[in-house]
């Protein structure tokens, strides 16, 4: 099918009409995203975040005089028409570079041709590990992968709780149960005892049932998986009960939301959660890109969207280093990135079995007097994490 | 001792929760005793209740509690009218399927949830009030108790609503010459038609009643709880169970049935796990429905 949809900035019609000569020169940026099927939602995140930034760019003067215009192109979140679509690209365009693709199918499939045929390619959102472990030149990947989700969160644990015995509670979905196989994975690599690891179903009104074991069990760390809703009734039922761990985490984006906060009101005081980004990242811009999402899609971006508006400024950042609009040299560029985006710091290095990969410390929130506030990687941090927290007895009402 | 207090709190959480279930499933009973059909837009209506104590949170600042006030009316008179204008007309109708006035109670139930959706899209909304995570404890009565068990405040307070709720449909139905006619017409519609009771008004009367129950059970849910367009779904399960467990039409057996219900899913997520509490309750349901027919009021008749 090969939906076609034409993005205007509407930037690059503001200054079609004053007609400047040197500006009249337009770069057209490709870009495979699933706008229909079942990954939609995210593709939708994702176009919302690119036109945000080419407005952004073209206001400022675009990328080497060149103002932007986006070609985003529905790739129904299928490899084979994401390469399709690079495909065409590379050989009806010319374009001397390929950007984007949501899922790690796809940035897969995308990838095996860029190295194909030479030219760089940067992945915005996949995060399979192996996209960028099999040697692949020409593959550079901004996002952490996988197993670097939770580098920040396992610093934390680490150095500053050092746990015992942890209790894991889990979402009954695929969501949650990779995000409570990981953490079993970790806790072992750790040391750490797991003294329960018990799924429940989600949207359950009582979790007390399940809380009074956890408390029977007395972990020094509680992790749950969880989305917002049980997320706020677990703290809930959990300063209910009384149940006094020394940290209170959550693994998923559930926790790491406003209305998590607005629903667990004072029970949510002092939970930690580990996230990729958030519109509190302390990097440069991040506010402010969040807040203009907001305005328009009435909500804020997943961290898909802050990775997706980043990706097109390590892409400007990296043309213009270039200098010229040959694929050698782009890459080159590309290579040397040095970059602290609204999503973080980009730089691309070799470790272990990756290559081109960016190693960023995903961020650690903590909910401080109402308000989440990164607390590690230390030298992001907005405030000092607390730790060890007070116990429900103690706690001013 | 740990042991002690985990079933304890379990039982507490149980019985608690079974109030609440009790009074979701007393409305459902109340209208399957009278008019013989199961109403499956039961949930739905909860939701519609729901929803209305949320925008009165929300726009007027009214305490969940105090929505009751409008809550148990509106949803009255919604029960009302749906029962004159769509079951009534259907329940005249002959048709080739003998339960449609069931199968159109499935309709309306998901024009309710999508005419939500539309309105107020499938957004999660709550009502955070300030006492939503305070909690009672053992301990502060009973200084040197061994074990500690905490009595959550909404939790508690609506239960207490629950049981006045439902000791006040007792007396109405055992007491009152309305009530009494509602008996009368679920005994025997034939002689209460010959006895002079207006069948139809009453029949009428009982979907609002029934529905106006419901409604009261979503002003006391969404203080622990949350809202959503779909959540119907899963409370016409219960309500179903429930009426199922306490024998078709009991109220006395679904109240019983309720709180059976509330402390087996309870000491299922305890004992066994909480992803099993959905299969706890089918089991319930399955193994009621082969081993005890009559229900809990089967039961309590056999005595």
């Amino acid at each position: 099918m090969g939906k076609l949809v034409k993005v205007l900035g509407v930037a690059v019609v503001g200054t079609a009409l004053v007609a400047s000569p040197a500006l009249a020169k337009t770069l057209k940026i490709g870009i495979p995203l699933p706008l229909t099927g079942s990954k939609a939602k995210f593709g939708e995140i994702e176009r919302r975040s690119y036109e945000i930034a080419a407005e952004e760019i073209n206001a400022a003067g675009g990328i080497n005089g060149m103002q932007i215009e986006l070609d985003i192109q529905d790739s129904q979140g299928k490899p084979e028409i994401a390469r399709a679509i690079a495909e065409k690209l590379v050989d009806v365009a010319k374009q001397p570079f390929l950007i984007g693709a949501y899922s790690s199918s796809c940035s897969k499939a995308i990838a095996a041709l860029a190295e194909e045929r030479k030219v760089p390619y940067l992945v915005v959102t996949g995060a399979a590990n192996d996209i960028t472990q099999k040697g692949y030149e020409y593959v550079f990947r901004m996002n952490p992968s996988v197993e670097y989700y939770t580098s920040g969160f396992r610093g934390f644990l680490r150095e500053v709780v050092k746990p015992k015995t942890i209790a894991i509670l889990y979402e009954a979905t695929d969501f949650g149960t990779s995000g409570s196989k990981s953490m079993v994975k970790e806790a072992k690599r750790l040391g750490i005892k797991v003294v329960l690891n018990e799924k429940y179903e989600s949207g359950a009104v009582d979790f007390k049932p399940i809380l009074s074991q956890v408390k029977a069990k007395r972990p020094d760390v509680i992790y749950m998986v969880s989305y917002v809703m049980d997320a706020a009734l677990l703290m809930r039922q959990i300063k209910e009960l009384r149940i006094d761990a020394k940290l209170f985490a959550g693994g998923a984006a559930g926790f790491a939301i406003p209305e998590f906060v607005e629903n667990a009101k004072d029970a949510a005081e002092y939970v930690v959660t580990a996230t990729l980004w958030s519109p509190f990242a302390p990097y440069r811009g991040a506010r402010e890109f969040a807040e203009k999402y907001k305005k328009r899609a009435g909500k804020y971006p997943s961290y898909h969207g802050a990775e997706a508006y980043s990706a097109l400024y390590v892409l400007k950042d990296a043309l213009e280093r270039a200098g010229s609009m040959d694929s050698e040299a782009i890459k080159k560029a590309l290579a040397a990135t040095d970059l602290v985006t609204a999503f973080g710091p980009v730089k691309f290095e070799a470790k272990g079995k990756y290559k081109n990969q960016n190693f960023m410390d995903t961020l650690v929130l903590q909910v401080i007097n109402g308000k989440h506030e990164v607390i590690w990687p230390k030298k992001f941090a907005t405030a000092k994490y607390v730790f060890p927290i007070p116990r429900w007895r103690d706690r001013r009402r | 001792m740990v042991q002690l207090e985990v079933f304890l709190q379990t039982l507490v959480s149980g019985l608690l929760l079974g109030g609440l279930y009790a009074l979701i499933g007393l409305g459902m009973t109340l209208i399957m005793g009278v008019m013989k059909i199961i109403n499956l837009a039961h949930g739905e209506l909860m939701m519609v209740a729901m929803y209305i104590a949320f925008w009165l949170f929300h726009l007027l600042g009214m305490d969940p509690y105090v929505t009751l006030l409008v809550t148990v009316p509106a949803l009255f008179v919604l029960g009302v009218f749906i029962q004159k204008t769509l079951i009534s007309p259907v329940l005249k109708v002959d048709s080739i399927l003998p339960e449609n006035q069931v199968i159109l109670t499935v309709g309306i139930g998901m024009v309710l949830q999508n005419l939500a959706t539309l309105f107020f899209t499938s957004d999660y909304r709550s009502t955070p009030v300030d006492y939503a995570s305070d909690a009672w404890y053992l301990s502060d009565w009973w200084r040197s108790s061994p074990i500690e068990l905490s009595f959550s405040v909404p939790w508690v307070v609506s239960f207490g609503f629950a049981v006045a709720i439902t000791a006040a449909l007792w007396w109405f139905l055992q007491r009152t010459d309305a009530g009494k006619a509602i008996r009368a017409t679920a005994q025997d519609k034939d002689a209460a038609i010959l006895m002079g009771v207006n069948v139809e008004r009453m029949t009428v009367v009982t979907f609002g009643l029934g529905a106006a129950l419901v409604g009261a059970a979503g002003s006391l849910f969404i203080p622990m709880y949350y809202l959503y367009p779909a959540l119907g779904g899963r409370f016409t399960l219960i309500a179903f169970v429930i009426t199922i467990l306490g024998g078709l039409g009991s109220t006395q057996g679904a109240i019983i049935g309720g709180l059976i219900l509330g402390v087996f899913e309870s000491m299922t997520a305890t004992y066994v796990g909480m992803g099993w509490a959905p299969v706890g309750r089918f089991l319930v349901f399955v193994a009621c429905l082969i081993f005890l027919p009559g229900g809990v009021a089967g039961l309590m008749r056999r005595r």
